[in-house]
């Protein structure tokens, strides 16, 4: 038999080959970047999208739940909206489409991703991460614009830099490198939002370096409509000494994947990851993580929350890897979740790889309900049951956004939570 | 934090060429031509002297298994395995089954006198053993001897080879054998249904508390052959019983299979216990040689308020594949697996069980202890799951793995699975959280934190261990001594 054979496609595996197929004279790239484009394209026609038969597609088989791809309307407009913070140098790209406006703080350098693809600069970076890297394959192929940011070595920035995705239908494919020199200083904030309820797929892809003794803060707020489809991937590799301290609020869209793909590559590397999923209505969130601790003496702290009201299904997939010298790496895992109803569904995965044998790793996963004696406590001080309940969900995932250490961002991400909790408990 | 010295001498003491069951005993055999065919199948049938029906079931497994694929998901890598170049069948010349002691080959009495089991009654009564336990003798393809069978059945519990089983209580298999792992169920599930030559089978009617421990010991001898033991154990309503496999093999270069089946259902109220010290031959040191142990082992809590326990003491094996799982039907049942899994040299071992939640009010515990030194890989695999009307499901896992030396990997993969907002999961892979209760009374005690975690986690473990009729209780026991210093997640 042949095995080679391509599969019968999906209405979305189509809808995303012709997609690529109408637009082919019209993408921008080089020689380089558009061989690049075949081949992701290639590749998605012959084996299709991921299904449950792919490890790392386990919980989410993309194959079946991506049901119709919208088509791009080039028409299509959507606002810049407010920052989350004020203060913050938004830069916005609405409907894929890259808006320079604002000017960027000193030490930061900004350059249009359209024009890495034209001169073939971007070309490497649209490598996948591997055979089951479906995310890097579609945006890969079908990628048209995003940023470009580096950071100068130095640079301390007093207000985060937000990097503002809007979209009001169709389809986008963006892409952000960015590159934080030595002892930089900042906090990104990465948010994607809809402007209506129709229907949008977008794909995304943040590749990050952190250079030495850099110390940065990465936020991903996800609040798309209830009918979108969000392919998400961020790349961080961290040089010695590096810090980063990412944190992913996933509240909204129909069908969201969140990966985080990342390795130390440096000595007192610290990677810290705190994600919070609010889960409700008919939604599917996966968030799929891993991280290699390629060299000695590095750490990572993860800690996931979620919520799950509702019919939604929500998965988190963590894998830690510990590369053979990797000695005295300490690296801890945490999954919580409060299911709090019959219909919804969790499954996690914590999964440990290790190959040195003097390190510290753990891992902990617990799925639960509200704890009873703390909303008996609650009500025998004569607060109502719902209130109560609402006063515990908040409690629970509020815990991890105070680590933040900047007040404003600490209360705009609470009050992202609270509105959601309220449309939601 | 590294491995303490203790912990290192005692993995040290089990490792690949220290193996001590490597002898081979030569017997006139006989045997089914080499290869897999329906011929084959039919071949196996008639020496077991089986009714249509059986043939039938077994042609039925053979023809699906030719459709389906090897699975290839386990952290585990072996060369194809060529089936069409086994043998499927070898039993001691002129054994057709089980008989009285005094017809076995005096050379087949003497395998077992030399690995310290005791099958002459006389002997265990004699006060050799502390306590009674029933033997069942599974020598390559056949039971030779299954003792105390008389002394059980007046206390009503069936305790014989499966071969005779089929053909004592047709009715019995009928109603229960593939009832939990079904013939489709999985590659070699299905290759076993099909090609499954003993193992024992065991009913304890209702209400029956099986006086004696029961224990089935697996020896292959000959070259080039599959073991395909397949195992029954049904516990009737308020029954309780207590069962161990062993298992051994000579010290050859090429790999054999050994792919079993077993099969626990406990009605209401019933339990049962089953614990395995697995210790075929892990190959050498170079990693040639060993059996690729390929196992579906699954019990069923089919009755309210029922309770199934695996205990596992992983050693051998060149490859192993096995995951003892608990299906909790029954409102109230509990599921139990205890594992301790030490590879050595070029082992693979991808181990773990699943705790499938499908009544109200279940339970289950895991607690899994994985070492892997030399250049071997130890994989703990589990799945937990609460189905939609599991309501107040809870589970407890535990997971640790220690590592001695850099060229081994210790990986853990669970998958939860929660559909109920009343399900209660906790994984654990820290040390601190078991029982503080338990704790803080040990630690009352003046007895400190680590010996405490030590005492209370190999506790389960301990008490089942202890009874193990094997020499290798002993070895068991410096394993469960173990220190949890130094193990991680």
């Amino acid at each position: 038999m042949n095995m080679q054979q391509a599969i019968k496609m999906t209405a979305a595996e189509t809808a995303l080959v012709d997609a690529y197929t109408a637009q082919i004279g019209d993408l921008p790239g080089d020689g380089a970047v558009l061989s690049v484009r075949d081949t992701l394209v290639h590749e998605l026609k012959t084996a299709g999208l991921p299904t449950r038969r792919v490890e790392s597609w386990h919980y989410t088989d993309l194959r079946t739940l991506l049901r119709a791809v919208p088509a791009a309307d080039p028409s299509a407009f959507a606002e810049r909206v407010e920052a989350l913070v004020s203060g913050a140098t938004v830069f916005s790209v609405r409907n894929g489409h890259a808006d320079f406006k604002g000017n960027a703080p000193e030490g930061v350098t900004i350059r249009s991703y359209t024009d890495s693809l034209l001169d073939g600069s971007a070309a490497a970076g649209l490598a996948v991460l591997g055979t089951d890297d479906a995310i890097g394959r579609i945006n890969g192929g079908l990628v048209r614009g995003g940023l470009e940011l580096s950071i100068a070595d130095g640079t301390e920035l007093e207000d985060p830099l937000e990097i503002q995705l809007v979209q009001s239908l169709g389809q986008a494919h963006t892409r952000f490198p960015v590159s934080f020199g030595a002892n930089t200083k900042a906090t990104v904030i990465e948010r994607h939002l809809s402007t209506n309820a129709a229907e949008s797929l977008i794909s995304s892809v943040s590749d990050i370096t952190v250079g030495e003794g850099a110390d940065i803060t990465w936020i991903i707020l996800q609040q798309q409509g209830a009918a979108d489809t969000h392919l998400g991937q961020i790349r961080f590799d961290l040089a010695a000494d590096a810090k980063l301290h990412l944190f992913i609020i996933n509240a909204g869209g129909k069908l969201v994947r969140q990966e985080i793909h990342g390795k130390t590559s440096g000595e007192g590397a610290d990677f810290k990851l705190r994600g919070i999923n609010l889960l409700g209505g008919e939604s599917h969130t996966d968030v799929t993580f891993t991280l290699g601790h390629n060299v000695p003496h590095t750490t990572s702290t993860e800690v996931i929350r979620n919520v799950v009201f509702d019919r939604a299904k929500g998965v988190f997939q963590g894998k830690i890897l510990v590369a053979k010298d990797a000695q005295k790496t300490d690296a801890k895992m945490a999954c919580n979740t409060l299911l709090l109803s019959d219909d919804a569904d969790l499954s996690a995965k914590p999964e440990l790889e290790i190959f040195a044998d003097d390190v510290q790793c753990g891992h902990g996963a617990t799925v639960a309900d509200i704890d009873h004696t703390q909303l008996f406590y609650l009500m025998a001080r004569g607060i109502p049951e719902n209130k109560a309940r609402a006063m515990l969900v908040n409690a629970f995932v509020a815990e991890i956004v105070e680590e933040l250490d900047d007040e404003p961002l600490v209360e705009a991400l609470e009050s992202v939570i609270s509105t959601w909790l309220d449309k939601h408990a | 934090m590294p491995a303490v010295q203790e912990t290192i001498d005692q993995v040290r003491q089990i490792d690949v060429d220290q193996y001590k069951y490597g002898f081979e005993t030569t017997i006139e055999v006989e045997k089914a031509p080499k290869g897999l065919s329906e011929d084959i199948i039919r071949f196996i049938s008639a020496k077991k002297n089986e009714p249509e029906w059986m043939l039938e079931w077994r042609l039925d497994a053979y023809r699906r298994w030719l459709t389906m694929e090897e699975p290839t998901w386990a952290r585990v890598n072996y060369p194809k395995i060529d089936f069409n170049d086994l043998y499927y069948y070898a039993a001691p010349k002129g054994t057709t089954g089980p008989k009285s002691l005094d017809e076995v080959d005096p050379e087949i009495l003497k395998v077992y006198e030399k690995l310290g089991i005791p099958l002459k009654e006389q002997e265990m009564l004699a006060g050799v053993q502390k306590s009674k336990i029933a033997v069942d003798a599974v020598f390559d393809s056949v039971s030779v001897v299954t003792t105390f069978k008389e002394e059980l059945k007046k206390a009503g519990v069936i305790f014989m080879s499966i071969s005779e089983a089929i053909r004592e209580h047709p009715d019995l298999i009928k109603k229960y054998l593939g009832t939990v792992v079904p013939t489709t169920d999985n590659y070699y599930a299905t290759l076993n249904s099909a090609v499954f030559t003993d193992g024992s089978f065991v009913f304890v009617p209702k209400g029956v508390r099986c006086p004696m421990e029961l224990s089935t010991y697996f020896r292959i001898n000959e070259k080039n052959t599959g073991q395909f033991e397949r195992t029954l154990i049904i516990a009737e309503d308020n029954a309780y019983v207590s069962y161990l496999e062993g298992c051994t093999a000579p010290q050859r270069d090429e790999n054999q299979l050994h792919a079993a089946v077993v099969e626990l259902i406990a009605l209401d109220d019933a339990e049962i216990k089953y614990s395995t010290v697995q210790n075929w031959y892990p190959g050498d040191k170079d990693g040639k040689g060993g059996i690729y142990n390929f196992v579906t082992k699954r019990g069923d809590c089919r009755g309210k308020n029922s309770k199934i326990s695996w205990t596992q003491v992983e050693t051998g094996s060149a490859i192993t594949w096995k995951y003892p799982s608990c299906i909790l039907r029954g409102d109230g049942s509990r599921g139990e697996f205890y594992s301790i899994a030490v590879s050595n040299g070029h082992q693979q071992i991808d181990s773990g069980t699943k705790m499938i939640h499908l009544g109200k009010n279940t339970s289950s515990r895991i607690v899994s202890k994985g070492i892997a030194a030399g250049v071997s890989e130890n994989t703990y695999r589990g799945q937990v799951s609460a189905h939609r009307k599991a309501e107040n499901a809870r589970n407890f896992t535990q997971c640790d793995s220690l590592l001695i030396g850099d060229k081994c990997g210790a990986h853990t993969v669970p998958y939860i699975e929660a559909k109920n907002s009343t399900a209660q999961f906790e994984h654990e892979a820290t040390t601190s959280k078991i029982s503080e209760d338990q704790l803080f009374y040990c630690l009352q005690r003046g007895i400190p934190t680590e010996a405490a975690i030590a005492l209370i986690v190999n506790g389960f473990v301990k008490e089942v261990i202890q009874e193990l009729p094997m020499e290798f209780a002993v070895e068991a026991q410096k394993l469960i001594g173990i220190s949890l210093e130094g193990s991680v997640g």
